[in-house]
């Protein structure tokens, strides 16, 4: 079984601020199998350094995706950033994730905290090398080079400045954090529960930060996680076959389907529950007026609504989730729907092509859309936003 | 909420298909705030995938709802609770 790489991050602003300085990038090539994330955190906190460091992540991963030297995207970066009109610099910290075939990893180093590699539980020290920049590249021009290949379970932890000085000046830790008491916490969480997923650890380590600041961030917080992991599957059934006959195998992949198994639409979930002899009964709390409410079936982790869910879970994936589903004091349909998508690495959608015509009826409030596009957009965002792994199967 | 046996319970099904949804029911489902609490106390609600009843247009227009064994079509409120009434009269 190949092992697939489970990248998030989560950040909050330094207070007072409405956007973050530090960036977390992320861009997976399925077809060469390489992942490449950037942190970048930029000069100064708010829109400017927000600025100063989306330029930075972005051209590093274009660089780095591109095989150009390291040297030569250091000189790049330094050239294209705009000068800080208070401090007359141009400055962005960047570390660089890169993870070609075999699970090998590059990682570059520039004035970031030093990452953290999780195995087995326990913390690993990687050798590093340093790459000396001419001086006029900025600040300070060392860039530190390791290199490693990557087995099962592994955890590549990357985090800003935000992290490690929090708590800096409160009475429990007048020196801040610190990176001994960061990889201590790291250590203590994965030894505690050791299939932590990358987007809950990299929660944990921000809140703990932001708890450090007492709730008040002293300086943007961001913290990413790469995740080596067995993937973890779900699978999405939607729509009835294109023809009555093949409500049977729309079943049996049902049945014989090992990993989450969720069905969005309600003639989808009438035939399941008519071929599997299953009963659906339709759980009537927290009712939401746009969206309809989910169901449950005996075998299925979430039965829902058909295009209206999936129409709004397609718009939240594409708007902010930062903070996750958690955020949303009341969950309707679609909440759990995308909660349930972000768990997982590889999505399997099956997609009914069979058309509802009173979907078509002009007099409808509102237009709907035909399945197949909203599963596609689905789709995209998962594969481009979230690096998930998806395929669509028509039926 | 099973029925009891003593108090003759009326059991209304409301469809919650994308159809019916769209077409108001989600706004049905709070009939046991609407309705009289005399007759609150003795109906169960309960939802329903998709019917099947909108296609075609032989059983008239969404949203649809079931109160015991009569199909109310292009159901509103007010529909469901005079057939409601008209059951509990019975």
């Amino acid at each position: 079984m190949h092992t697939f790489i489970e990248v998030d991050h989560y950040q909050c602003p330094k207070g007072g601020h409405r956007m973050e300085g530090d960036v977390f990038l992320s861009r997976k090539n399925s077809t060469e199998n390489r992942v490449i994330s950037v942190l970048s955190d930029g000069l100064g906190s708010g829109v400017k350094a927000g600025v100063l460091s989306t330029l930075t992540a972005t051209m590093a991963i274009t660089c780095v995706a591109g095989d150009i030297p390291i040297e030569r995207t250091a000189q790049i970066i330094h050239q294209t950033l705009p000068v800080c009109s208070e401090r007359r610099i141009r400055y962005a910290t960047f570390t660089i994730v890169d993870i070609g075939q075999n699970q090998e990893v590059r990682i570059l180093e520039y004035d970031n905290p030093p990452y953290v590699l999780i195995r087995d539980g326990e913390l690993v020290e990687v050798p590093k090398t340093v790459a000396r920049l001419p001086s006029r590249y900025g600040r300070k021009t060392m860039i530190f080079v390791s290199s490693f290949v990557a087995q099962p379970g592994d955890r590549i932890v990357v985090f800003s400045d935000g992290v490690v000085q929090s708590g800096i000046g409160t009475q429990a830790m007048p020196l801040g954090w610190g990176n001994a008491g960061v990889r201590r916490f790291l250590r203590e969480l994965v030894q505690r529960d050791l299939t932590i997923s990358a987007r809950e650890l990299a929660q944990r380590v921000v809140q703990k930060s932001l708890w450090n600041d007492a709730l008040e961030a002293k300086d943007d917080i961001t913290c990413g996680v790469l995740y080596f992991r067995n993937p973890r599957r779900t699978l999405v059934l939607t729509g009835p076959p294109i023809a009555p006959e093949r409500d049977k195998e729309l079943a049996s992949i049902f049945s014989v389907y090992k990993g989450k198994k969720i069905i969005c639409g309600g003639t989808t979930a009438t035939i399941l529950s008519r071929e599997l002899g299953k009963q659906i009964r339709v759980c009537l709390q927290n009712l939401d007026p746009e969206v309809p409410p989910p169901s449950e079936m005996d075998g299925a982790d979430l039965v829902t609504e058909g295009i209206l869910t999936l129409g709004k879970t397609a718009e939240l994936l594409a708007g902010n989730l930062q903070g996750g589903i958690q955020a949303f004091s009341v969950k309707h349909a679609a909440h759990l729907l995308v909660e349930h998508l972000l768990n997982s690495d590889i999505v399997d959608f099956v997609v009914g092509t069979r058309i509802n015509e009173a979907h078509q009826d002009p007099s409808m409030p509102m237009e709907l859309e035909i399945r197949r596009n909203i599963v596609k957009r689905i789709a995209h965002l998962l594969e481009e936003r979230y690096l998930k792994e998806v395929h669509i199967q028509f039926i | 909420m099973k029925p009891s046996k003593d108090a003759k319970n009326i059991h209304v099904v409301i469809c919650s298909g994308t159809t019916c949804f769209l077409m108001g029911a989600s706004e049905l489902f709070g009939i046991e705030k609407t309705i009289e609490g005399s007759l609150a106390s003795r109906i169960t609600v309960e939802g329903s995938p998709c019917m099947n009843l909108c296609k075609g247009g032989s059983y008239g227009k969404a949203p649809f709802v079931r109160v015991n064994d009569t199909l109310i079509s292009t159901a509103t409120l007010p529909k469901v609770i005079e057939e409601i009434r008209r059951q509990a009269s019975l």
